[in-house]
């Protein structure tokens, strides 16, 4: 514990130079802007911004992306409150309660429970996070193929047992994911598998095309056809952005219950923010004393998810930095982001790049503090952002998305691959299929397929070292529990 | 399901099953025609998509079974589209479509400055604007100021296309 607190301290030093202070004002800054804009969320933020790493050095870039990466949160939530356009579907949440409460003149209140609860939300679970990530990197340190292999099991299953009622949807969305992972060279024997005669194919679907293509592509298609001739409406901040003193005491505890939720589904590959928002508004509806207001504004509404969806974006960090397995789509190119760099995330970057890492955790302390400080001062300047005219807006966003797929690589094919996935993204859009499964698919199914593979030919082709191997088993027991404890509960139930 | 006519619906929601079931027997068909490597780690090239083939195969029946006896389960969407309530402005759909293929076709060529023009111009169009002067002009200064902060200040190439004249050699 002492010696994670010095590392901290010492990244707390190195976060704090001029130098990284002024990355992660102008991470927290972009990302706030670009998250504000109706339609982009912090993974096409992120995306968009990937051609920076050619010219940033490793730590300056990540502080920046982790500022991007919290601030688009926020400046979703700022969407959702004024114009009721969620920009990324964790904010769906937020916008039941948060846009009613601006529409009865109470913008103020929600936008500084959002941004207090957010700061609040984000640094606890910053925190738990700088004490977990140490105890999972020693665990972690003695994993092998087998134990990766059944911990992509468990994620595999969290990410179904999320899926609720269109699980058949969920599951297509995910196998179609695991389909595309499966294109290009296979890693252990070089055969070329469905790609086609394509050369391009040969490396794999780019998870950052893909993302692009699903979100940035394919909103744009769903929004021209079906939104471009609904007129929105901007709500005005009337008032004062303060909280009364019963918002205070309404909204604490409804931050700090969030706070308990987001963070473990953060840590889970459970499609992202989506759950742990609407699980914590759920909660909030059941235990407050204002039942009548619910549905026309309540502040326990837009306080909770927003606090959830923080903590959900801190507890990703977890399992990207201490295993490096992106557990939402966001993480995923976060992950490439550390790639571009040669670095790969996991249990050995702690010993390899400690300094790096701890800064970077520092630097997430550091973007919350910055966040808080900038947003309600600027909320003006947020809002002239969504004054952007939609025909001009979008055009812009796809010339960005276009140009963050494109500049990988300059290849034609990959602009000619992110046009295919625009139309699977809106046709999956349009169909209610969801789209975070599928991403998650793309990025886990190769990393499960070469782990199974290598933990197999080690033994070779004994499948009891999954079993024998004790943390292996461990996981595997408990993944068993998650999938037959619910169907055993409602077999119970039944009686 | 208001306003959608129910039977429109369920036909595309029959196509998608169908597709789903068709791609999931083609990977599987393809999957164990790879093969190597079996003798020593039990499972080759061919396990994962033999397993993602055989998934998609049964979720495209089961999609394919709901689509035909009375649409999708999952209660009430919560998209209105989703819920037909909003019609499919197809003009909208293919400009939009449109400027990714201007993007495409001008980008070796033209270059990236007007591949960047031209899917602007499109897109805003899609959305409704009417001023394609102006939103050419926007749409190529967004691509110049992007292709001069990309090549100067990043390094990173983009094509120059038909402007190399004008544009110089920049960044060499």
């Amino acid at each position: 514990m002492a010696e994670t607190l010095a590392q901290l301290l010492n990244g707390f030093g190195l976060a704090l130079q001029p130098i990284n202070l002024f990355w992660g004002l102008l991470g927290v800054t972009l990302g706030t802007a670009i998250g504000v804009l109706p339609g982009i969320g912090p993974a096409l933020t992120v995306a968009m911004l990937l051609p920076l790493t050619n010219k940033l050095d490793a730590t300056g870039a990540l502080i920046m992306f982790a500022g991007i990466y919290y601030g688009a949160m926020y400046g979703g939530s700022t969407t959702t409150i004024l114009l009721n356009t969620p920009g990324e579907s964790a904010s769906v949440a937020t916008a039941l309660e948060g846009y009613k409460m601006a529409k009865n003149g109470r913008a103020g209140p929600a936008l500084a429970t959002a941004a207090i609860g957010s700061f609040v939300a984000g640094t606890i679970a910053t925190i738990l996070l700088t004490m977990l990530a140490p105890i999972v990197v020693e665990v972690a340190i003695a994993f092998g193929p087998a134990e990766y292999f059944s911990l992509m099991l468990f994620a595999f299953v969290t990410v179904t047992a999320v899926l609720g009622s269109s699980a058949s949807r969920g599951l297509a969305s995910l196998f179609a994911g695991l389909f595309f992972g499966l294109i290009g060279i296979d890693s252990q024997t070089g055969q070329m598998r469905f790609a086609v005669g394509v050369p391009e194919l040969q490396d794999g679907i780019d998870v950052v095309v893909m993302a692009v293509g699903l979100f940035a592509v394919g909103e744009a298609l769903y929004t021209a056809a079906y939104q471009s001739r609904l007129t929105e409406q901007v709500e005005k901040i009337r008032g004062s952005l303060m909280m009364s003193a019963s918002d205070w005491k309404r909204s604490w505890p409804a931050w700090l219950r969030a706070t308990a939720i987001g963070f473990p589904f953060g840590t889970i590959p459970a499609g992202g923010s989506e759950v742990p928002t609407f699980l914590s508004y759920a909660v909030e509806k059941k235990l407050t004393k204002h039942p009548e207001e619910f549905g026309n504004g309540a502040i326990e509404g837009v306080a909770g998810p927003e606090a959830a969806n923080n903590a959900a974006s801190a507890g990703v960090m977890v399992p990207l930095l201490t295993l490096g397995i992106p557990t939402s789509a966001t993480a995923a190119i976060l992950l490439a982001a550390f790639q571009n760099y040669g670095i790969q995330p996991g249990p050995l970057l702690f010993v390899s790049q400690g300094e790096l890492v701890w800064t970077l955790i520092a630097s997430l302390y550091v973007g919350n503090v910055l966040l808080l400080v900038l947003n309600l001062p600027l909320i003006g300047l947020w809002v002239k952002v969504l004054e952007i005219p939609k025909p001009q807006l979008f055009a812009g966003i796809l010339v960005f998305a276009s140009l963050g797929a494109y500049s990988m690589h300059q290849s034609v094919t990959d602009l000619l691959i992110l046009t295919g996935f625009g139309l699977l993204g809106f046709g999956m859009r349009r169909w209610g299929f969801p789209t975070a499964p599928a991403i998650i698919g793309l990025i886990l199914g190769p990393m499960a397929e070469t782990q199974l593979r290598r933990a197999l030919a080690i033994s070779q082709g004994d499948v009891s070292v999954f079993f024998t191997r004790p943390i292996s088993l461990g996981i595997l027991v408990f993944t068993a529990l998650l999938v037959v404890g619910p169907i055993a509960h409602r077999a119970w139930r039944r009686r | 399901m208001a306003g959608d006519a129910p039977g429109r619906r369920s036909l595309a929601e029959t196509v998608i099953g169908a597709v789903i079931l068709v791609t999931g027997v083609a990977v599987v068909i393809n999957g164990r025609a790879l093969a190597g490597g079996q003798s020593y780690a039990l499972v080759g090239p061919d396990m994962m998509p033999v397993v993602v083939g055989v998934g998609l195969a049964v979720l495209g029946a089961v999609l394919l079974w709901q689509a035909l006896t009375g649409g999708y389960r999952n209660g009430e969407p919560d998209d209105p589209a989703v819920r037909g309530e909003h019609p499919f402005v197809a003009s909208a759909f293919l400009w939009v479509l449109a400027g990714m293929g201007a993007q495409i076709v001008l980008m070796d060529t033209g270059g990236f400055v007007l591949a960047a023009a031209g899917l602007f111009v499109c897109v805003a169009r899609g959305f409704g604007s009417r001023r394609w002067l102006r939103d050419l002009l926007l749409g190529f200064a967004i691509g110049l100021a992007v292709f001069l902060f990309f090549v100067r200040f990043l390094n990173v190439n983009l094509p120059a296309g038909i402007l190399l004249p004008v544009l110089g050699t920049a960044g060499l």
